[in-house]
């Protein structure tokens, strides 16, 4: 019995941006589907949509020629759609058994949690998909985090789900694992299911899908039969818009002659084997997937994570950082990815989130906070980055994401950094602010600040950079100038086109 | 005129008002009942009592902001108890022995700080350990039994009167709240407290240690602790290890009474002390009016829910005015 999905002028929107615009396509049953984009395109938040984590604001969306609207993911999960994500969904604590049938266990008919029938199933499944070495009573936490992954794919099955999404499932499976996966898959596919598939990996795409979803900054550009276009073809139309010069960055022409940071075959738990220099004044850009490893060579650099061999060398000497306390003193400063979790003080104040990182140096001998010279830097500085804010005296987390983040920037220019890093600076940031952080980005570099930037937005990225560092799995995979960049070439060092079978 | 009013407005004191206003509803309710409520020399027995919750209630009220917990302070103020009591016993100077018994304090809490910075044990389980250990130990340096405090110097430090009328605790206990008041207001230890609370991974990035102001939290706690038992046993003439039971769990009181948000990151230590207030002005209350000592309890608990309560509403009201504001400065 088949069934279909159909999406119809599928709308979303979040503060200042649109996530979702029009998207309309019609899914059928036992076919495999790719969503196809670059970070941001709005892949996840059609996930999100499909699971009724998010409500559209706009548009339908139809199941068997019939129009539902899911409240909650518990909705979706009732009729027959399940999202598989790739952060776990599941009870460490608990049996393989129990996590399958999380939430509507078998009962006995004494009202006791009847392991021996959930353990029967969970045999059958295991089973049917060649899971050896996996049982059913075993404790989740005891198993691989492949094996724990395969855990939520089984629960999906087990609910006898109609349409299942896989959100990068292969992210931490190893070759073997994902020879495995896609045999489900296609199992699933001869059983009549709906499968969407997310991934980054083309060759995986190429294997699994019949059909390609291409997204591109919340418009969905394209469906395609996979068998009709080249890798080459897809990316073209992943990027496929003009390189907007978001700024005038002709009059920077940086003299790279002075090198300020070094680092050499840097390894740690996440990275390896990273060497990369910056000169004075200039900005590199860090392109690369998410979870490639760009913040994990920054958190070494800044004291973070420990260094397992290699070297950093800050103008010319060799230097050990052990914590963000010691990469502040030399100089360094990191602008986190994370502003919620990472960045800001949310109970502080404006002024105390600002003076943070140099307070110390503005003490008397008892240790009391120089009130005077807090409260001209923080007012210097909200007039310097226009941050909107009735005063300094306000609570950081009562300013918008964007003032927020001039806020940290302005924290970390209050060091005089010889090195900024900055972690993706204008994630969650209006567009119109975003050119405001350019230029601010672009004083620093114009300042003699060597600027290290990560960013996920390929036009963002290009259009600041002097040079660009492609990271791919924890290693360079590219180096990329300006005279040669374009967003396919980024595209093709960050994306594994060969992978071992 | 505005100015003043604005400045008002952002000091504790009118954050405070709803705690001001409940600690004069209590006085005049209990002042009904009976008319010596509200004498001099009540008051000063009110404040003596509050003598032994209050340090450790400053204690605590930096530990919560800062996400932290020190269980240990009851077990180790009698430890102090007993531990000043042997000491000018076996004829050390009372200054000296003192001095000691607050260093043996101090000691403590830098045990505490070890496991928990080093051990990565949660606070709450790092000093529910030594609270145990310690309550041990103070019956172990006296046998078991109530340690007998002769030496006349030493009981004055629990007794001595200034002008006749206050006793030295309560002049050293308003002496700390000011000081700690100060350091969490106006210090950068104080900064770092609230910045550890608000946001331990984000406070590390910005160059704080947050290993350091652990360690410096709890050995102000340990001294404060052992500074409360030691004034407890010098005014009792007598160290007791079976005293102070649940002390920690007063002082938590008193600081969520006063605003503290066991969430951390918020909090004062004007609200620990009005908490601390309320909480024994509660207690002496119930006594003067011939309550059942049972019944004590159950309204300290009753206040503790009313308390935990005000916090709730306090957090849902915080945070929906700084969404508002967040939203119109968007």
């Amino acid at each position: 019995m088949g069934c279909s999905v159909e999406f119809k002028h599928i709308g979303k929107n979040f503060p200042g941006v649109k996530a979702l615009d029009d998207i309309s396509f019609r899914a059928e049953s036992g076919k495999v589907y790719a969503f196809l984009g670059e970070n941001g395109a709005g892949k996840s938040t059609l996930l999100k949509i499909l699971n009724g984590d998010y409500q559209p604001d706009n548009g339908e969306y139809i199941i068997n020629d019939e129009l539902v609207h899911f409240n909650t993911p518990q909705d979706a999960i009732n009729n027959g759609v399940s999202v598989i994500y790739q952060e776990r969904q599941i009870v460490m604590e608990m049996t393989v058994a129990e996590n399958i049938y999380l939430g509507s266990w078998l009962r006995t008919k004494h009202g006791t949690i009847d392991a021996k029938s959930m353990n029967k199933r969970t045999i059958e499944i295991i089973q049917r998909f060649g899971l050896e070495g996996v049982q059913p009573d075993a404790k989740v936490s005891t198993l691989s985090i492949a094996h724990q992954q395969l855990v939520e794919i089984m629960k999906a099955v087990n609910r006898d789900s109609k349409i299942i999404a896989f959100d990068e499932p292969t992210a931490s499976l190893s070759d073997n694992e994902i020879k495995i996966l896609f045999k489900i898959i296609r199992e699933l596919q001869a059983e009549n299911k709906i499968i969407f598939y997310v991934s980054h990996r083309m060759n995986e795409i190429e294997q699994i899908a019949q059909k390609v979803i291409v997204f591109k900054d919340g418009h969905l550009i394209d469906v395609v039969n996979k068998q009709d276009v080249s890798d080459d073809d897809l990316i073209q139309m992943m990027v496929g818009r003009k390189i907007e010069r978001i700024f005038d960055a002709a009059d920077r022409k940086p003299v790279l002659d002075e090198i300020v940071l070094e680092v050499n075959n840097l390894t740690t738990a996440y990275v390896r084997d990273v060497s990369f220099k910056v000169y004075r004044g200039e900005i590199l850009g860090f392109a690369g997937l998410v979870g490639a490893g760009r913040t994990e060579i920054m958190r070494a650099i800044f004291g973070i994570d420990h260094i397992k061999s290699g070297e950093i060398y800050l103008e010319g000497k060799r230097i050990h950082p052990k914590s963000p306390m010691d990469a502040i003193e030399l100089g360094i400063a990191l602008v986190p990815e994370d502003r919620k979790e990472q960045g800001i003080l949310p109970n502080i104040s404006v002024k105390g989130n600002i003076s943070i990182t140099v307070l110390k140096n503005h003490l008397n001998k008892l240790g009391v906070i120089d009130e005077r010279f807090e409260n001209k830097i923080a007012d210097s500085d909200i007039q310097k980055f226009r941050i909107k804010t009735p005063d300094s005296d306000k609570l950081i987390s009562q300013l918008s994401g964007g003032n927020q983040q001039k806020v940290i920037l302005a924290r970390w220019l209050e060091i005089n950094p010889k090195v900024l890093i900055l972690d993706e600076p204008t994630k969650g940031i209006d567009v119109g602010a975003k050119s405001e952080f350019y230029r601010i980005i672009c004083e620093c570099a114009n300042n003699g600040i060597s600027v290290i930037v990560i960013s996920s937005e390929l036009p963002e990225i290009i259009g600041l950079s002097d040079r660009i560092m492609v990271v791919r799995d924890g290693s360079i995979s590219g180096k990329v100038s300006k005279e040669e960049v374009t967003e396919e070439k980024i595209l093709s060092y960050a994306m594994v086109k060969q992978v071992s079978k | 005129m505005k100015n003043f009013m604005e400045k008002l407005k952002k000091s504790d004191l009118t954050e405070k008002i709803s705690l001001l206003i409940a600690l004069v509803a209590l006085a005049i309710v209990f002042s009904i009942f009976n008319k010596n409520y509200l004498t001099g020399q009540n008051l000063i027995n009110i404040l003596v009592a509050c003598s032994l919750t209050g340090f450790v209630a400053i204690a605590e009220t930096n530990l919560i902001i800062a996400n932290q917990i020190d269980l240990s302070a009851g077990s180790l103020a009698a430890f102090a108890s007993v531990l000043g009591a042997v000491l000018v016993k076996a004829g050390f100077n009372p200054f000296l022995a003192l001095f000691l018994t607050i260093l043996a304090g101090g000691l403590i809490g830098a045990i505490n700080a070890t496991t928990i910075n080093f051990l990565k044990l949660q606070p709450f389980i790092a000093t529910l350990a030594t609270m145990s250990i310690v309550r041990g130990f103070a019956y172990i340096i006296c046998n078991g039994k109530a340690v007998a405090i002769s030496n006349s110097i030493y009981i004055s430090f629990g007794t001595y009167r200034l002008f006749g009328k206050i006793p030295l605790p309560v002049i050293i206990l308003i002496l700390a709240f000011i000081i700690f008041g100060f350091i969490l207001k106006k210090t950068y230890l104080g900064r770092s407290i609230y910045a550890l609370g608000g946001n331990p991974y984000g406070a590390r990035l910005a160059g704080l240690s947050p290993k350091m102001i652990i360690f410096k939290l709890y050995i102000i706690s340990g001294v404060l602790a052992a500074l409360a038992g030691a004034l407890l046993g010098a005014r009792m003439n007598s160290g007791q290890p079976s005293a102070c039971v649940g002390l920690e769990f007063d002082a938590a009181t008193a600081a969520v009474l006063g605003g503290t948000a066991f969430t951390g990151g918020v909090g004062t230590i004007f609200g620990a002390f009005l908490g601390m207030l309320i909480l024994q002005g509660f207690n002496t209350g119930l006594v003067m009016l011939n309550v059942q000592v049972f019944w004590q309890n159950v309204a300290q608990g009753a206040l503790l829910i009313v308390a935990l309560a005000f916090d709730f509403y306090r957090k849902n009201a915080r945070n929906k005015k700084i969404l508002k504001e967040s939203m119109s400065n968007h």
